[in-house]
């Protein structure tokens, strides 16, 4: 009986919490048609400015925005955007897929199967999170 | 561990019941179609590639590819629920390229219902999370939503999407998130994750997260994450940006990586840690690693930005290592995209002991695009008697209407593994958008 009356409780509180937030969300689509690598200062003065994506640390932090804004990012970006790199398998390293894009922070240009011997002793950590637990079949082949 | 076989059979069914229970999810709305809103569209993308290349055991390899990606939005009269989903398969025209002839994987399929207040959100389906401590593919329910007061909650239960070559991923994982944000100045967050297997605790993590931007010119990120079962700090990783002006761009990063609480139950034998019960893992539980560094960049043209950076590596058995260099990048969009970078890595031990070059050009004329792309690695000392590693690709595309693009790149590689390695590239790129044209979307 206690458990149910906290359950409800815990409702009753959610349900007006969300009744009384009344923010509006975040457009679906981005109303201006934005192409290449954006500099979100151009139009926005607010918080939205930090993700002025030519900016030379915006890589290293699009993992951040990406929790914390991730409405926003998909006002532009397709879910397959995030999935060329964020894959939970997949054969083509996105340098390949995208030679024709040499601007964009694509991981594992070059000869990688040399480099990657390198990279994994310098920090394996940065291995780990998309190779951690997801696509990570090829690894096998040589480590079983 | 787990039988390799028996593992991919569990991993193809996984995906084949879940790409029925996309399927069940959707063929409600796709059989109401003409019942359903007016704005209702339906927009894809098919991208079709033919790769040619050598193995390192000299086979042949011609594997065809094709990635479809759809996305139908506006389903009800509110414009609230969509459908989304994108995969793709493999087969192999000359040698296998793999352990299989034939391959594919759903990389997503989610029904997705977006109210027009309090950012709340109901996705259903495979999906990414991206919530504090997750970052995780998940078949499953996510929720989302904005309450009074600035605090805002996400919550996603479901069966973790992994692949498994020689481990378990877990059959349940659920977790959360709740912030507080004051929009002009921060928004901080706290976040759990928890995975089970067979009803045993396989993974626990606790962590918080911040963004903070309490003037103008500064923007801070970052995130510490803890490991329950491990009973440590998995890892602490933060960045600060310092604009003093629109053209100058200061910032500094930190990070501090425990490896016997980070490396916890992956999936692979690669991040396997060494124990008594695994002589043969490949990573020290005793290792520990701090990164700082930082960098500048100055744009003194709109269309030129110039860059240099540092980072030291500090471990607590393997030593140290410097990473430092700079960039210049050219953008003119539409026209002229070029590029020069040099880092130099300097660490303990030979093989992290090498100069890194990259220069890169692309240019637009007419419907043509055509790109230069030169990546070199000059080791100190030699490995597998190579000292001089380079790629050079060449690309080019052209796009015959604006939904129709074909291209082609050539890649050449001489490397420690290689004398003389030459891949090439084919792909046909076909994008529809029915009924609306969707502004602002990068594909």
């Amino acid at each position: 009986m206690k458990r149910i009356m906290i359950l409800l409780l815990v409702s009753l509180v959610v349900c007006t919490l969300y009744a009384c937030a009344n923010t509006t969300s975040i457009v679906k689509t981005h109303p201006e048609k934005v192409t290449g690598m954006p500099d979100c200062r151009e139009c926005h003065t607010d918080t939205w400015k930090a993700f002025n994506h030519q900016a030379a640390d915006f890589f290293e932090k699009h993992r951040f925005y990406a929790q914390e804004q991730r409405l926003a990012c998909a006002s532009c970006h397709e879910e397959s955007f995030c999935d060329d790199c964020h894959a939970h398998k997949e054969e083509i390293k996105p340098s390949d897929k995208y030679a024709d894009s040499p601007e964009r922070n694509l991981p594992h240009r070059g000869d990688y199967l040399s480099q990657h011997m390198i990279d994994g002793r310098i920090n394996p950590a940065s291995c780990a999170k998309c190779h951690g637990r997801q696509n990570n079949e090829r690894c096998v082949t040589c480590h079983r | 561990m787990k039988n390799h076989d028996a593992t991919k059979s569990r991993s193809g069914f996984c995906t084949n019941v879940a790409l029925c229970a996309v399927i069940a999810a959707y063929l409600p709305f796709s059989a109401a179609a003409p019942a359903l809103a007016e704005g209702t569209a339906l927009s894809g993308e098919s991208t079709t590639v033919l790769r040619a290349g050598q193995s390192i055991d000299k086979k042949d390899l011609y594997p065809a590819y094709e990635y479809l990606h759809l996305s139908a939005t506006n389903l009800d009269q509110d414009g609230r629920v969509s459908f989304y989903m994108g995969g793709w398969g493999r087969t192999d025209l000359g040698d296998k390229s793999t352990d299989k002839y034939q391959d594919g994987d759903l990389q997503y399929g989610y029904l997705s219902y977006r109210a027009p207040k309090n950012n709340l959100v109901v996705n259903l389906g495979r999906q990414f999370i991206a919530e504090g401590v997750a970052a995780e593919k998940v078949d499953g329910l996510y929720l989302h939503s904005d309450f009074k007061a600035g605090f805002g909650a996400a919550a996603f239960v479901g069966a973790p999407v992994v692949t498994e070559p020689n481990a378990s991923g877990g059959d349940l994982i659920y977790g959360g998130r709740i912030t507080h944000t004051m929009p002009q100045y921060y928004t901080l967050g706290v976040s759990a994750l928890k995975a089970s297997r067979s009803g045993d605790r396989y993974r626990e993590e606790e962590g918080f997260d911040v963004w903070l931007h309490p003037l103008k010119q500064v923007d801070a990120v970052g995130r510490s994450s803890y490991n329950s079962i491990t009973e440590g700090w998995m890892e602490h990783d933060y960045q600060l940006t310092y604009a003093p002006l629109d053209n100058l761009n200061i910032n500094a990063n930190y990070s501090d990586i425990n490896y016997k609480n980070y490396f916890f139950h992956m999936t692979t034998n690669v991040f396997s840690l060494i124990s008594p019960s695994n002589p043969t893992g490949l990573i020290d539980p005793n290792e520990k690693l701090q990164t700082a560094g930082g960098g500048i960049a100055y744009t003194p043209i709109k269309a030129l930005t110039l860059a240099a950076d540092y980072k030291n590596y500090g471990y607590d058995i393997a030593g140290h290592a410097n990473c430092f260099g700079g960039k210049a990048t050219l953008a003119l969009p539409g026209a002229v995209v070029a590029g020069f970078a040099i880092h130099r890595m300097d660490g303990a031990t030979d093989k992290l002991r090498y100069d890194e070059y990259r220069v890169f050009a692309s240019k637009k004329i007419y419907l043509f695009d055509f790109t230069a792309d030169f990546f070199d690695v000059n080791y100190d000392s030699r490995i597998n008697g190579v000292k001089n590693s380079y790629t050079v690709i060449g690309a080019a595309s052209y796009a015959i209407s604006p939904n129709l693009k074909v291209g082609a790149d050539v890649d050449y590689s001489k490397n420690p593994n290689y004398d003389n390695e030459v891949a090439g590239l084919f792909k046909v790129t076909y994008a529809f958008d029915i009924r609306r044209s969707a502004d602002g979307r990068a594909k």
